[in-house]
């Protein structure tokens, strides 16, 4: 990359914003900022960036509503950081537009890394979508639909394979329980998260080292599954 | 029973005394029969008299004297005393104009006959006169009598009552059974927090127009409500009038005791949710205060100009400062829950997991706290999906662990085990941790409550009650018991979702 990525602060707490600011400039981040939803949306138009951290509490609108507005017409990956940190608004803010969500307080590595996976995993929607994706040992072949561990085939069901090639293709990225069952479903199954229970439980079965500790598909509490990568 | 019922307006609320419109019906109707008594008590007389004029010649005048004296006497008895002197006057008359010489007048010429009609008039009079008293007495005996009996039923009634619906209730009939009339209502004015009541007696059909009397339930601080009452006919007597106010403040302070004892129940309420108010602002502010200093310690300790760290010593410093900050977080999150659960804002929202990943989940996170401590997870691989809040059923284990790793020795084992059974999922978390008395067990899961002294150990002892609160949120029980050289935690939850099973997984068509 030429030039450091560029990212847009949306939020109205001036100690965050402080800390942020400083932080992600010695991570080479250009940043700028916003303290309403008004100025962010009226920001991310005039200069696009390329990733937006958005606080869901702010003065004049929903961060949610925040969202929603961008992505009507972006492809912008948006963080939302909150210290709302139920289920109900986790999903929300995801199923609305946001590709990531992290609870106040949260670690700075921690950020960072979600940071890196958003503008990693924008870069592929733009063009070079690869249809090898890596995690540890394990390698899914999205192109082959084969999926390999330690160099061998392991054999998946149809439902397996499917699931599997969903959370592979969005690496990293939190998926909520309703997406990956109408995707993987289809609409009307969308309420049955007793189906992924057992899906997730089969596949850490044949792909985990240790099923009870999983390394790859991870579990986001109360909200989804997300498929961790290697770097 | 009549709830809601159309508030009337308020006229005349204060008339006790009959009203206009009713009045000279009701006294022509007392005229009436009062005169219809004399009457008797003439006819009594008239055929008595006509009677005797067939045995007048075997009768001496002295028999026939005795004679008269029973119609007066059972005037007095049948219709009072009034009645009974008119018969004893008109017995002496009688007397006189049939049997006395001379004959058909009201002339007396023998000293002996004056003597006697004397006499009689005297003793008739007396007589009816006792005989009156002691009739009217015996009727007053007997209605003090009646009255006593219904009031004692009625405070009897109203003494076993706890809530102002069913006072109104229960005076609106024993009105309606105690006194002549169609229909009773009570109403009772809205006070405070105690919403208004409003009972309603009738006999057979409702009654229509204006009630016919309207008394006030007062008792000497308030005003509680209204009963208004329907007769059948007539108007109340002035006893009846002194037992319906007898009746009404009763109820009335019946209706007062409720509230009072509304009232205390409320303020001992307040009292309480203040003690541990006071107490959680203790606790809390502890607890805060720990984990700041350190932080503020380490902080200020890293900015000082004075000392050049080594690396070792830098890292553990910033490592005290992340701990303490998640402990802090740790904190407001316990706070927020119970504030939750006090609120019953807790809503669980419940979908089907598997217990071994959220176990799991929890212990990954725990990792570093569960150094110290050997953790033994043990859960069945058939063990069935169970329909639960992720996030709230992390806080348990989390808060069960937490209590586990405070209280057991370094290097003991924590186990966790479950298991399917009829009751639904039972699980254990279990801890080698000393015994805690058998008084205490139920305890324990109670805000604050602490067996050691609060600055010994740390927390804010809300732990177990939130795990109380959110278990019982998923309609499970949780508990504790003592076994040889472990202190066990229990809990179960139900297997089903709105009374049903999962539903076994789709395999989708491949393609």
């Amino acid at each position: 990359m030429d030039k450091d990525p560029a990212i847009l602060l949306i939020d109205d707490e001036p100690q965050i914003l402080r800390a942020l600011k400083t932080i992600l400039a010695a991570n080479h981040f250009r940043v700028t900022s916003a303290v309403t939803g008004e100025q962010g949306i009226a920001m991310a138009v005039a200069q696009p960036p390329d990733l937006i951290i958005l606080d869901l509490t702010l003065p004049d609108m929903d961060g949610i509503a925040v969202a929603e507005s961008i992505r009507e017409w972006s492809q912008v990956p948006i963080i939302v950081l909150s210290v709302r940190d139920s289920e109900k608004d986790k999903v929300a803010a995801l199923d609305r537009g946001a590709d990531d969500y992290l609870t106040k307080p949260f670690g700075i590595e921690e950020l960072l890394a979600r940071i890196r996976v958003a503008l990693r995993h924008s870069e592929k929607t733009l063009g070079n979508k690869g249809s090898l994706i890596k995690a540890g040992t394990v390698i899914v072949d999205l192109a082959r639909h084969l999926v390999t561990l330690r160099g061998e085939e392991i054999r998946l069901t149809a439902t397996e394979f499917k699931l599997l090639a969903y959370l592979a293709a969005h690496a990293d990225r939190v998926l909520t329980h309703q997406a990956i069952l109408t995707q993987v479903w289809g609409f009307e199954d969308y309420d049955h998260v007793e189906y992924l229970r057992v899906y997730i439980g089969q596949l850490r079965k044949k792909l985990e080292q240790n099923p009870d500790e999983p390394q790859i598909l991870l579990t986001e509490p109360g909200v989804g599954y997300r498929f961790k990568a290697s770097e | 029973m009549l709830a809601g019922h159309p508030h009337k307006p308020r006229v005349g609320l204060e008339s006790d005394q009959p009203s206009m419109r009713i009045l000279p019906n009701l006294i022509q109707n007392k005229f009436l029969n009062l005169l219809l008594r004399f009457l008797a008590a003439i006819l009594t007389i008239a055929a008595l008299t006509f009677l005797m004029q067939a045995f007048k010649p075997e009768l001496a005048n002295q028999v026939i004297v005795l004679i008269y004296l029973l119609p007066v006497m059972l005037s007095t008895v049948l219709w009072g005393l009034g009645p009974g002197i008119l018969a004893a006057f008109l017995a002496f008359l009688t007397f006189n104009y049939f049997y006395l010489e001379p004959l058909h007048t009201l002339q007396v010429h023998a000293n002996q006959d004056l003597i006697l009609l004397t006499i009689f008039l005297i003793v008739a009079v007396v007589l009816a006169q006792l005989i009156g008293q002691a009739r009217q007495g015996e009727r007053l005996a007997r209605s003090r009598e009646w009255e006593a009996t219904r009031m004692y039923e009625l405070i009897s009634a109203l003494a076993r009552l706890q809530d102002v619906q069913s006072v109104a209730q229960v005076l609106a009939d024993q009105t309606r059974e105690t006194f002549d009339c169609t229909q009773v209502e009570v109403t009772t004015l809205e006070k405070k927090d105690e919403a208004s009541a409003a009972a309603r007696s009738i006999e057979s059909a409702a009654a229509i127009g204006e009630p016919s009397s309207r008394v006030r339930l007062d008792t000497a601080r308030e005003h509680e409500g209204e009963l208004c009452l329907w007769l059948s006919g007539g108007q109340l007597s002035r006893e009846e009038q002194r037992l319906l106010s007898a009746f009404t403040s009763q109820g009335a302070l019946a209706i007062e005791r409720i509230r009072l004892a509304r009232g205390e129940k409320r303020s001992r309420l307040l009292e309480e949710s203040d003690k541990l108010k006071s107490s959680l602002l203790n606790s809390v502010s502890h607890e805060l205060r720990t984990p700041l200093s350190a932080i503020k310690a380490s902080v200020s300790s890293l900015r000082s100009q004075t000392v050049d760290w080594n690396a070792p010593e830098r890292n553990e410093l910033l490592a005290t400062i992340e701990e303490e900050t998640d402990h802090l977080n740790l904190l407001v999150g316990n706070l927020l829950d119970m504030s939750r659960i006090e609120s019953g804002a807790l809503k669980p929202h419940r979908t089907w997991n598997a217990m071994s990943e959220i176990v799991w989940g929890v212990a990954r996170k725990m990792r570093s706290q569960l150094q110290e401590h050997h953790l033994v997870i043990e859960l069945p691989a058939d063990l069935p999906l169970v329909p639960t809040d992720y996030v709230m059923m992390e806080q348990v284990f989390t808060n069960l662990l937490s209590n586990s790793i405070k209280y057991a020795r370094m290097g003991t084992r924590i186990e966790i085990t479950a298991a399917a059974d009829d009751g639904g999922l039972h699980t254990q978390v279990a801890n080698q941790s000393p015994q805690v008395p058998e008084e205490h067990l139920e305890a324990i899961f109670e805000k604050f409550h602490r067996i050691t002294e609060a600055d010994k150990v740390t927390g804010t002892g809300l732990g177990l009650s939130i795990c109380k609160g959110i278990i019982e949120a998923h309609g499970g029980r949780i508990w504790a018991t003592n076994e040889p050289d472990r202190f066990v935690f229990h809990f179960t939850l139900p297997l089903t979702l709105d009374g049903a099973l999962p539903d076994s997984p789709r395999e989708i068509e491949n393609g």
